[in-house]
Protein backbone atom coordinates (compact mmCIF):
# COMPACT_ATOMS: atom_id res chain seq x y z
CA UNK A 1 0.00 0.00 0.00
CA UNK A 2 2.77 2.56 0.59
CA UNK A 3 4.81 1.89 -2.36
CA UNK A 4 1.82 2.67 -4.44
CA UNK A 5 0.96 5.96 -2.43
CA UNK A 6 3.81 7.75 -2.08
CA UNK A 7 4.40 8.67 -5.56
CA UNK A 8 0.88 9.58 -6.34
CA UNK A 9 0.96 11.69 -2.92
CA UNK A 10 4.13 13.68 -4.14
CA UNK A 11 3.24 14.36 -7.46
CA UNK A 12 -0.06 16.06 -6.17
CA UNK A 13 2.34 18.07 -3.76
CA UNK A 14 4.48 19.06 -6.17
CA UNK A 15 1.87 20.25 -8.67
CA UNK A 16 0.11 23.06 -6.13
CA UNK A 17 3.60 24.18 -5.44
CA UNK A 18 3.41 25.39 -8.88
CA UNK A 19 0.39 26.22 -9.19
CA UNK A 20 0.41 28.68 -6.15
CA UNK A 21 3.91 30.29 -7.12
CA UNK A 22 2.31 31.01 -10.56
CA UNK A 23 -0.92 33.31 -9.15
CA UNK A 24 0.46 34.97 -6.18
CA UNK A 25 1.98 38.31 -6.09
CA UNK A 26 4.93 38.96 -4.35
CA UNK A 27 4.83 41.52 -1.20
CA UNK A 28 7.69 43.59 -0.94
CA UNK A 29 8.28 45.43 1.97
CA UNK A 30 8.52 49.36 0.96
CA UNK A 31 10.80 51.10 2.49
CA UNK A 32 9.47 54.50 4.62
CA UNK A 33 12.74 55.34 6.43
CA UNK A 34 11.48 58.92 5.55
CA UNK A 35 8.13 58.45 7.07
CA UNK A 36 7.89 61.22 10.43
CA UNK A 37 5.50 60.66 13.76
CA UNK A 38 4.30 64.08 14.18
CA UNK A 39 3.51 63.18 17.67
CA UNK A 40 5.86 61.21 19.79
CA UNK A 41 2.86 59.57 21.94
CA UNK A 42 -0.06 57.48 21.80
CA UNK A 43 -1.98 58.07 24.52
CA UNK A 44 -4.62 55.55 25.06
CA UNK A 45 -8.22 56.93 26.69
CA UNK A 46 -11.63 55.00 26.93
CA UNK A 47 -13.50 55.00 24.19
CA UNK A 48 -16.60 56.09 26.51
CA UNK A 49 -16.09 57.81 30.05
CA UNK A 50 -18.49 55.10 31.46
CA UNK A 51 -18.55 51.16 30.77
CA UNK A 52 -21.60 49.98 29.08
CA UNK A 53 -23.38 47.31 30.95
CA UNK A 54 -21.32 44.51 29.50
CA UNK A 55 -17.49 44.20 29.30
CA UNK A 56 -18.03 45.17 25.52
CA UNK A 57 -18.18 48.85 26.72
CA UNK A 58 -13.61 48.59 27.66
CA UNK A 59 -12.58 49.56 24.30
CA UNK A 60 -9.52 52.36 24.39
CA UNK A 61 -8.75 54.89 21.76
CA UNK A 62 -5.82 56.86 20.91
CA UNK A 63 -5.15 58.65 17.78
CA UNK A 64 -1.34 60.07 16.15
CA UNK A 65 -0.63 61.52 13.30
CA UNK A 66 2.33 60.19 10.42
CA UNK A 67 3.83 62.05 7.43
CA UNK A 68 4.33 59.11 5.25
CA UNK A 69 7.21 59.37 2.91
CA UNK A 70 7.28 55.98 1.09
CA UNK A 71 10.45 54.88 -1.63
CA UNK A 72 9.00 53.25 -4.52
CA UNK A 73 11.74 53.99 -7.01
CA UNK A 74 12.42 50.15 -7.18
CA UNK A 75 8.87 50.64 -9.09
CA UNK A 76 9.37 53.84 -11.11
CA UNK A 77 7.48 54.08 -14.04
CA UNK A 78 5.53 51.02 -13.90
CA UNK A 79 2.09 50.38 -11.82
CA UNK A 80 1.73 49.09 -8.48
CA UNK A 81 -0.63 48.56 -5.42
CA UNK A 82 0.32 49.76 -1.92
CA UNK A 83 -0.95 47.83 1.10
CA UNK A 84 -0.66 49.41 4.74
CA UNK A 85 -0.22 46.22 6.55
CA UNK A 86 -0.82 45.17 10.86
CA UNK A 87 0.78 42.03 11.22
CA UNK A 88 -0.87 39.96 13.97
CA UNK A 89 0.89 40.32 17.34
CA UNK A 90 0.87 40.89 20.61
CA UNK A 91 -1.05 41.25 23.07
CA UNK A 92 -3.95 40.74 21.07
CA UNK A 93 -6.46 42.48 18.32
CA UNK A 94 -5.70 45.45 17.16
CA UNK A 95 -7.70 48.07 15.62
CA UNK A 96 -6.72 50.70 12.76
CA UNK A 97 -8.54 53.44 11.08
CA UNK A 98 -6.97 56.23 9.60
CA UNK A 99 -7.71 59.45 6.87
CA UNK A 100 -5.26 60.70 4.35
CA UNK A 101 -5.18 63.83 3.15
CA UNK A 102 -5.73 61.77 -0.54
CA UNK A 103 -2.70 60.44 -2.02
CA UNK A 104 -3.88 57.47 -0.24
CA UNK A 105 -7.08 55.98 0.61
CA UNK A 106 -8.51 56.06 3.93
CA UNK A 107 -9.52 52.68 5.76
CA UNK A 108 -9.41 50.42 8.53
CA UNK A 109 -8.60 46.99 9.24
CA UNK A 110 -7.44 44.46 12.27
CA UNK A 111 -4.18 43.43 13.12
CA UNK A 112 -3.51 40.05 10.78
CA UNK A 113 -4.63 41.81 7.77
CA UNK A 114 -3.71 44.46 5.19
CA UNK A 115 -5.86 47.25 3.37
CA UNK A 116 -5.02 48.52 -0.08
CA UNK A 117 -4.34 52.39 -0.06
CA UNK A 118 -3.23 52.69 -3.41
CA UNK A 119 -3.24 51.61 -6.72
CA UNK A 120 -1.97 52.87 -10.41
CA UNK A 121 1.19 53.73 -12.07
CA UNK A 122 4.13 55.18 -9.52
CA UNK A 123 5.24 58.22 -11.40
CA UNK A 124 7.70 59.12 -8.98
CA UNK A 125 10.21 57.52 -6.93
CA UNK A 126 8.52 58.73 -3.17
CA UNK A 127 5.03 59.20 -2.10
CA UNK A 128 3.87 61.22 0.25
CA UNK A 129 0.93 61.90 2.30
CA UNK A 130 -0.19 62.77 5.86
CA UNK A 131 -2.08 59.97 7.83
CA UNK A 132 -4.17 60.31 11.08
CA UNK A 133 -3.63 56.99 12.77
CA UNK A 134 -6.84 55.69 15.16
CA UNK A 135 -5.89 52.72 17.50
CA UNK A 136 -7.79 50.56 19.26
CA UNK A 137 -7.58 48.00 21.62
CA UNK A 138 -9.75 46.41 24.09
CA UNK A 139 -8.43 47.56 27.93
CA UNK A 140 -8.00 44.32 28.89
CA UNK A 141 -4.97 43.64 27.02
CA UNK A 142 -3.70 47.64 28.12
CA UNK A 143 -2.20 46.39 31.17
CA UNK A 144 1.06 47.69 30.12
CA UNK A 145 2.07 49.83 27.75
CA UNK A 146 1.57 48.04 23.98
CA UNK A 147 4.27 48.11 20.82
CA UNK A 148 2.37 47.75 17.87
CA UNK A 149 4.02 47.65 14.42
CA UNK A 150 2.91 48.56 11.17
CA UNK A 151 4.72 48.84 7.79
CA UNK A 152 3.57 49.47 3.92
CA UNK A 153 3.92 46.83 1.54
CA UNK A 154 4.25 46.51 -2.75
CA UNK A 155 1.92 44.06 -4.08
CA UNK A 156 4.28 43.19 -7.34
CA UNK A 157 2.85 41.00 -10.59
CA UNK B 1 -2.26 57.88 38.10
CA UNK B 2 0.49 56.94 36.67
CA UNK B 3 0.77 58.20 33.26
CA UNK B 4 4.03 56.59 31.10
CA UNK B 5 4.66 58.65 27.98
CA UNK B 6 4.72 56.45 24.82
CA UNK B 7 6.88 56.82 21.71
CA UNK B 8 6.99 56.21 18.45
CA UNK B 9 10.11 54.09 17.21
CA UNK B 10 11.72 53.48 14.20
CA UNK B 11 13.60 50.21 12.89
CA UNK B 12 16.49 50.96 11.88
CA UNK B 13 17.62 49.19 7.99
CA UNK B 14 20.70 50.23 7.90
CA UNK B 15 19.88 50.48 4.07
CA UNK B 16 19.73 53.59 1.89
CA UNK B 17 16.48 53.58 -0.33
CA UNK B 18 18.79 53.73 -3.36
CA UNK B 19 20.40 50.79 -1.97
CA UNK B 20 17.48 48.96 -1.66
CA UNK B 21 15.45 49.87 -4.98
CA UNK B 22 19.49 47.99 -6.76
CA UNK B 23 19.00 44.89 -3.97
CA UNK B 24 15.83 44.08 -5.30
CA UNK B 25 16.49 44.47 -9.47
CA UNK B 26 19.21 42.50 -8.95
CA UNK B 27 17.18 40.19 -7.22
CA UNK B 28 14.72 39.58 -10.11
CA UNK B 29 17.37 39.32 -12.60
CA UNK B 30 19.07 36.32 -10.61
CA UNK B 31 15.17 35.09 -9.17
CA UNK B 32 15.91 31.50 -10.99
CA UNK B 33 19.54 30.86 -9.30
CA UNK B 34 19.50 33.05 -5.64
CA UNK B 35 16.21 32.85 -4.59
CA UNK B 36 16.66 32.04 -1.46
CA UNK B 37 19.76 34.91 -1.37
CA UNK B 38 17.17 37.68 -2.58
CA UNK B 39 14.53 36.36 -0.13
CA UNK B 40 16.78 37.34 2.69
CA UNK B 41 18.14 40.53 1.31
CA UNK B 42 14.39 42.16 0.66
CA UNK B 43 13.73 40.82 4.33
CA UNK B 44 16.72 42.75 5.69
CA UNK B 45 15.72 45.88 3.47
CA UNK B 46 11.87 45.85 5.46
CA UNK B 47 10.85 48.94 7.25
CA UNK B 48 8.33 49.55 9.86
CA UNK B 49 7.00 51.45 12.60
CA UNK B 50 6.32 50.66 16.00
CA UNK B 51 4.11 52.58 17.87
CA UNK B 52 4.27 52.25 21.52
CA UNK B 53 0.25 52.60 23.25
CA UNK B 54 0.15 53.73 26.85
CA UNK B 55 -3.21 54.35 28.53
CA UNK B 56 -2.83 57.44 29.29
CA UNK B 57 -6.05 57.88 32.33
CA UNK B 58 -6.75 54.11 33.15
CA UNK B 59 -8.12 54.27 35.86
CA UNK B 60 -12.20 56.04 36.69
CA UNK B 61 -14.27 54.74 39.95
CA UNK B 62 -17.87 56.26 40.33
CA UNK B 63 -20.37 55.05 43.14
CA UNK B 64 -24.02 56.17 43.72
CA UNK B 65 -25.92 55.83 46.87
CA UNK B 66 -28.71 57.69 46.60
CA UNK B 67 -28.25 60.94 44.35
CA UNK B 68 -25.27 61.67 41.94
CA UNK B 69 -24.27 63.32 39.46
CA UNK B 70 -23.91 63.11 35.65
CA UNK B 71 -23.87 65.61 33.03
CA UNK B 72 -26.11 63.72 30.86
CA UNK B 73 -27.26 60.06 30.41
CA UNK B 74 -24.09 58.04 29.51
CA UNK B 75 -26.00 56.85 26.30
CA UNK B 76 -25.84 59.86 25.30
CA UNK B 77 -22.75 61.46 26.24
CA UNK B 78 -22.55 61.46 30.01
CA UNK B 79 -19.93 62.27 32.17
CA UNK B 80 -19.98 61.33 36.07
CA UNK B 81 -19.70 64.42 38.69
CA UNK B 82 -19.40 64.45 42.04
CA UNK B 83 -23.12 65.05 44.54
CA UNK B 84 -22.11 65.38 47.98
CA UNK B 85 -25.54 65.31 49.05
CA UNK B 86 -26.29 62.53 51.98
CA UNK B 87 -30.00 60.69 51.57
CA UNK B 88 -31.88 59.33 54.52
CA UNK B 89 -33.95 56.00 55.16
CA UNK B 90 -36.39 56.06 57.76
CA UNK B 91 -39.74 54.53 59.02
CA UNK B 92 -41.90 56.44 61.81
CA UNK B 93 -43.04 54.05 63.94
CA UNK B 94 -46.58 53.85 65.51
CA UNK B 95 -47.30 52.80 68.96
CA UNK B 96 -50.20 50.46 68.06
CA UNK B 97 -47.14 48.87 66.43
CA UNK B 98 -44.04 49.43 68.52
CA UNK B 99 -42.06 46.31 68.97
CA UNK B 100 -44.60 43.45 67.04
CA UNK B 101 -42.33 42.27 65.48
CA UNK B 102 -43.40 42.98 62.09
CA UNK B 103 -41.18 44.29 60.12
CA UNK B 104 -41.86 47.79 58.87
CA UNK B 105 -40.75 48.99 55.56
CA UNK B 106 -38.51 52.43 55.72
CA UNK B 107 -38.29 54.70 52.73
CA UNK B 108 -36.07 57.54 51.58
CA UNK B 109 -35.82 60.93 50.49
CA UNK B 110 -33.62 60.40 47.19
CA UNK B 111 -34.83 60.94 44.15
CA UNK B 112 -32.89 58.85 42.19
CA UNK B 113 -34.99 56.42 39.86
CA UNK B 114 -33.37 56.85 36.65
CA UNK B 115 -30.42 55.13 36.15
CA UNK B 116 -27.39 57.52 34.11
CA UNK B 117 -26.30 54.40 32.25
CA UNK B 118 -29.81 55.29 30.03
CA UNK B 119 -32.38 56.79 31.58
CA UNK B 120 -33.80 54.04 32.55
CA UNK B 121 -36.16 54.58 35.43
CA UNK B 122 -34.90 51.76 37.54
CA UNK B 123 -35.53 52.54 40.73
CA UNK B 124 -39.55 53.82 42.54
CA UNK B 125 -38.84 56.38 45.31
CA UNK B 126 -39.70 56.67 48.64
CA UNK B 127 -39.72 53.12 48.89
CA UNK B 128 -36.26 51.97 46.98
CA UNK B 129 -32.59 53.52 47.69
CA UNK B 130 -30.68 53.70 44.22
CA UNK B 131 -26.82 52.17 44.55
CA UNK B 132 -25.01 51.91 41.05
CA UNK B 133 -21.48 52.67 39.55
CA UNK B 134 -18.36 51.50 37.95
CA UNK B 135 -14.58 50.74 37.98
CA UNK B 136 -12.21 51.63 35.05
CA UNK B 137 -9.50 49.91 34.58
CA UNK B 138 -7.26 48.18 32.59
CA UNK B 139 -5.60 45.32 32.21
CA UNK B 140 -6.76 41.69 31.80
CA UNK B 141 -8.26 39.65 34.93
CA UNK B 142 -8.26 42.68 37.25
CA UNK B 143 -9.88 41.59 40.51
CA UNK B 144 -13.31 43.51 41.22
CA UNK B 145 -14.03 46.67 43.03
CA UNK B 146 -15.47 46.40 46.42
CA UNK B 147 -17.81 48.54 48.43
CA UNK B 148 -18.56 48.07 51.83
CA UNK B 149 -20.61 49.72 54.88
CA UNK B 150 -18.84 51.14 57.80
CA UNK B 151 -22.00 51.03 60.23
CA UNK B 152 -22.00 52.47 63.81
CA UNK B 153 -23.15 50.15 66.54
CA UNK B 154 -26.33 51.86 66.96
CA UNK B 155 -28.86 54.61 66.05
CA UNK B 156 -28.56 57.15 69.06
CA UNK B 157 -31.82 59.88 70.13
CA UNK B 158 -30.85 63.40 72.02
CA UNK B 159 -31.34 61.29 75.43
CA UNK B 160 -28.76 58.71 74.44
CA UNK B 161 -31.21 55.99 73.80
CA UNK B 162 -29.97 53.11 71.27
CA UNK B 163 -31.55 50.79 68.54
CA UNK B 164 -28.88 48.61 67.28
CA UNK B 165 -28.25 49.12 63.61
CA UNK B 166 -28.42 45.02 63.24
CA UNK B 167 -32.29 45.59 63.11
CA UNK B 168 -31.99 47.21 59.59
CA UNK B 169 -32.45 45.21 57.25
CA UNK B 170 -32.73 45.56 53.05
CA UNK B 171 -33.93 43.50 49.93
CA UNK B 172 -32.20 44.22 46.60
CA UNK B 173 -33.80 44.21 43.20
CA UNK B 174 -34.00 46.65 40.15
CA UNK B 175 -37.01 47.52 37.55
CA UNK B 176 -36.59 44.50 34.84
CA UNK B 177 -33.93 42.78 36.22
CA UNK B 178 -33.54 38.57 36.42
CA UNK B 179 -30.33 37.48 37.87
CA UNK B 180 -28.20 38.08 41.05
CA UNK B 181 -27.70 41.42 42.19
CA UNK B 182 -24.56 43.09 41.95
CA UNK B 183 -25.51 44.96 45.42
CA UNK B 184 -27.84 41.95 47.06
CA UNK B 185 -29.50 41.82 50.38
CA UNK B 186 -28.38 41.73 53.81
CA UNK B 187 -28.43 43.40 57.07
CA UNK B 188 -26.45 45.80 58.87
CA UNK B 189 -24.12 44.43 61.12
CA UNK B 190 -24.02 45.61 64.86
CA UNK B 191 -21.17 47.82 64.38
CA UNK B 192 -18.35 47.00 61.91
CA UNK B 193 -17.56 47.73 58.18
CA UNK B 194 -19.80 44.51 55.97
CA UNK B 195 -19.03 44.43 52.30
CA UNK B 196 -22.17 45.03 50.66
CA UNK B 197 -21.20 44.54 47.01
CA UNK B 198 -19.10 44.30 44.05
CA UNK B 199 -18.49 45.20 40.57
CA UNK B 200 -16.26 43.61 37.70
CA UNK B 201 -13.86 46.01 35.88
CA UNK B 202 -15.48 48.02 33.34
CA UNK B 203 -19.17 47.38 33.95
CA UNK B 204 -21.93 49.40 34.95
CA UNK B 205 -24.05 47.44 37.98
CA UNK B 206 -26.87 49.07 39.90
CA UNK B 207 -29.39 47.68 42.20
CA UNK B 208 -32.59 49.44 43.90
CA UNK B 209 -32.36 48.59 48.10
CA UNK B 210 -36.10 48.35 50.25
CA UNK B 211 -34.59 48.90 53.93
CA UNK B 212 -36.97 47.97 56.59
CA UNK B 213 -36.68 48.06 60.59
CA UNK B 214 -37.23 44.83 62.32
CA UNK B 215 -39.29 46.17 65.05
CA UNK B 216 -39.10 43.14 67.38
CA UNK B 217 -37.86 45.61 70.70
CA UNK B 218 -39.48 49.02 72.31
CA UNK B 219 -36.83 51.66 72.85
CA UNK B 220 -38.12 54.71 74.10
CA UNK B 221 -40.04 57.25 72.27
CA UNK B 222 -37.43 59.39 70.04
CA UNK B 223 -35.65 59.89 67.00
CA UNK B 224 -33.04 57.80 66.47
CA UNK B 225 -30.41 58.70 63.70
CA UNK B 226 -27.37 56.89 62.57
CA UNK B 227 -25.02 57.52 59.75
CA UNK B 228 -23.91 54.77 57.62
CA UNK B 229 -20.60 55.40 54.97
CA UNK B 230 -20.34 53.65 51.79
CA UNK B 231 -16.84 53.01 50.54
CA UNK B 232 -15.82 51.82 46.81
CA UNK B 233 -12.28 50.05 47.20
CA UNK B 234 -10.59 49.17 44.21
CA UNK B 235 -7.76 47.28 43.44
Amino acid sequence: MNSVGRPAFFLAWALSIIWTQAVQAKSVTIDDSGTQALEPAVAMHWKTAVPTRSQAGALMIGTTTIRVRINVLPWLHHSGRIYLALPAQQPGSIGLSWTTQGRFLPGQLQSGNRVLVYSGPIAAPFMEDTLTFQFSVNGALMGRTVPVTYHFEMDED
Amino acid sequence: MPITPPSLQREQTGLTPVCRGVQHRQGRLHRAIAGAVLLSAVSSAASAYTATLTAASPKTIYLQVGVGSFTADYIDGGQPGKNTTVNTVSATIAANVLGSGTAQAMTTNSTATQSYWDGYTYCTVPAQLYIGGFYRTTGAATAAASVTATVPTSLTDATGDSIPFSQIQWTSSGNGDTGAEPFPAGTFVHGGVQNVGSMASNTWNESCWNFSYSNNTVPPAGTYTGVVLYTMSSP
